[in-house]
């Protein structure tokens, strides 16, 4: 009945077994590590975050598919496990950052909306009839109270702040590759850079711009901040974007 | 005879040089009764943010709990201060949220505005009952003496006012106009807010 | 007619009701208590549609005595007021709201402070020196604005007290026969024969 490698406690609810383990969520933290990686790392000027995006045939036109998503215009985020579970995250991600601005007049700051995508998370472990989602996020977001924020957030519903982070297949590697690569004052430019030479480390095939996304966070100057809403929108400029096809084939030719 | 009228009352907010200051008169009634003469109408909401709330009484007891219980819960949620400019916001959506069965009070939102370079700047708003925002560069009003408030202010106030003349000029402005309206009077208070001091006065006035 | 009203005065609340029972224009008892006693030291006098004034006093006192039992501390006066106006607030939102009018007097144990809410069925709350309701409110309130002292004696209050049902007798044409007085002190609620 409910065998395999989680034995007796691995039921389709999420049961604690007696050492004080949920099996679900450690199945999940594995359908994550074998999930392709992504990482993120925070610059002095911004954020870096970026993913391979591998298709099984060279059948799929991928130009469809969207693995760095914008949540709203200032937080983007990335995941690694599975592609259905983030979907439905990004959903709702999207959805609770317009009802806060509903009600707020701006867009969450990056702690808020993490911790709504957590809270999410946390409620599919103790709810019944659900399974935890199949992923780890990275969210990487600016507001003006806490400035560029970069934080991780597991199947369990917890969620760190991180300087740089790698989830996914070679998140070991890719994590002690960024230690060794990280210091504080590093540019958006170098972190671009830093960010394509450790997903470079254990990347099979070829890696273009075909074959990897990436997005950004860019810090206002003082300036742009001081203007304050951009004329006839009533809004701020955007603080997250996608990096285009070009823009990436640009950095790889680097 | 109109529910916004029912008790009377009015406020008024206006924005100096570097400060702004919101006032009220201090009248409960009923009808053309007066019940009590020591009615507040303006509540602090941060120690730069203060909300007037102009209407039916019991509406004003009711949104200033209701504010209170949202702002504490910001507090806590994002763990600092609920800015003026996003404070009217949540004016705004609280009202349009009964839209169809309204709260009775025409709030007035009047604070010091944090900017990105670590200075404040001077916000006032006011909405209707249902939420419409106004905001403006110079005075808003609110409440049964309105009409008068907008002539009195119109003549009285004048860009660029430090806050002692701002405080002049505010409470001649409150004062003259709630002698003209029935629903308004019996005293009133005052509170000049600058970025790092709040000064509260009570004023007397016509106390017939 | 119904006529209530209350006068604070040194360590005192005084609060004073007619004591009549009216189907439209018949008096059908003239002994009716209008004034609860919701603690040793909250009282309230209500007036208001028929039925829903003993509905609603009932009520609050109930729950005044629910949350007496479950924290074994009286509910203070402004937080019984809080309570009160919270209830009328949501009543008058609700299918049917309660059309009860209120006169809360209450002396604070803890500082040793008399309160004197005035309550109306819409939910509006506010502290006064005094406070009436009904169309006694008119000779009532004029009369206290010259007599009222919030430093007068027990003794002093009662006939100022007097001297507002004296005005209403004489002045209101369907002024009521009799009134029920109580205080609420330090020593708790009692009531006083004029």
């Amino acid at each position: 009945m409910a065998s395999g490698g989680g034995g007796a406690y691995s039921y389709s609810l999420t049961v604690f077994s007696p050492s004080g383990k949920l099996v679900q969520i450690e199945h999940a933290l594995a359908a994550v590590s074998s999930g392709t990686t992504s990482l993120g790392i925070k610059a002095s000027n911004g954020i870096v975050i970026a993913t391979e995006r591998k298709s099984s045939s060279i059948l799929i036109d991928d130009a469809v598919i969207e693995k760095v998503a914008v949540i709203c215009p200032n937080i983007g985020i990335v995941y690694s496990g599975m592609g259905p579970d983030f979907r439905v995250l990004v959903t709702r991600a999207r959805k609770s950052a317009q009802s806060y601005w509903k009600i707020h007049g701006e867009y969450p700051p990056t702690k808020i909306l993490t911790q709504e995508i957590a809270n999410i998370m946390q409620q599919a472990t103790h709810s019944g009839g659900v399974r935890p989602y199949g992923v780890s996020l990275l969210v990487a977001g600016w507001d003006v109270n806490r400035g560029p924020m970069l934080y991780q957030v597991d199947p369990s519903g917890s969620f760190w702040a991180w300087k740089a982070s790698a989830i996914g297949k070679n998140m070991v590697n890719a994590k002690t590759f960024l230690e060794k690569r990280y210091n504080d004052d590093i540019s958006l430019e170098d972190a671009v850079h830093t960010a394509l030479l450790t997903l470079k480390e254990g990347f099979e095939g070829q890696m273009t711009e075909k074959t990897i996304e990436i997005g950004v966070v860019t810090v206002p100057s003082e300036a742009e901040l001081e203007e304050g809403k951009v004329e006839g929108t009533g809004r701020y400029k955007p603080t997250f974007r996608k990096l285009s096809e070009e823009e990436i084939r640009d950095y790889l030719a680097l | 005879m109109s529910i916004m009228q029912y008790n009377g009352g009015s406020v008024i907010a206006m924005v100096g040089k570097d400060c702004v200051a919101i006032a009220s008169d201090l009248r409960l009634g009923v009808q053309s009764l007066s019940i009590a003469t020591n009615f507040q109408k303006i509540f602090p909401v941060t120690d730069r943010l203060y909300l007037g709330l102009p209407g039916l009484a019991s509406d004003v007891a009711t949104l200033h709990e209701r504010f209170r219980l949202l702002t504490n819960m910001y507090t806590i949620k994002e763990e600092r201060e609920i800015e003026p400019e996003t404070f009217a916001q949540l004016v705004s959506s609280t009202l349009y949220e009964k839209r169809f069965g309204p709260y009775f009070i025409e709030p007035v939102v009047a604070g010091m505005q944090k900017t990105p370079s670590g200075g404040y700047k001077p916000f006032i708003a006011a909405t209707d009952l249902i939420g419409c925002l106004n905001f403006a560069k110079d005075f808003v009003v609110a409440g049964t003496a309105s009409e008068k408030l907008f002539g009195v202010a119109e003549g009285l106030w004048e860009p660029d006012l430090e806050a002692e003349d701002l405080f002049e000029t505010i409470s001649q402005t409150l004062l003259n106009a709630v002698d003209r309206d029935a629903f308004s009077g019996w005293g009133a208070v005052v509170h000049v807010i600058t970025k790092d001091k709040v000064v509260t006065r009570k004023l007397k006035g016509r106390m017939d | 007619m119904e006529v209530s009203f209350g006068i604070t005065g040194k360590g005192y609340v005084l609060v004073a009701a007619d004591t009549t029972a009216a189907h439209s224009v018949i008096k059908v008892k003239n002994d009716v208590d209008k004034i609860i006693e919701l603690n040793p030291h909250l009282l309230m006098a209500y007036s208001g549609e028929p039925g829903d004034t003993v509905q609603f006093a009932e009520y609050v006192e109930r729950n005044i005595r629910l949350y007496q039992i479950r924290n074994s501390l009286p509910l203070r006066p402004p937080s019984a007021a809080s309570w009160v106006r919270k209830t009328l607030a949501q009543s008058l939102r609700s299918r049917s709201p309660y059309s009860v009018n209120l006169l809360l007097g209450g002396y604070d144990t803890s500082d040793y402070t008399p309160h004197l809410y005035w309550l109306d069925y819409l939910g509006t709350l506010v502290e006064v020196p005094f406070a009436a309701h009904g169309y006694g409110s008119y000779f009532a309130l004029s009369l206290l604005d010259r007599y009222h002292d919030p430093e007068a004696s027990l003794e002093e209050g009662i006939e100022t007290l007097k001297r507002c049902i004296a005005e209403i007798s004489k002045r209101l044409v369907v002024s009521p026969e009799r009134f029920k007085v109580k205080v609420v002190d330090k020593d708790g609620v009692r009531e006083i024969e004029l």
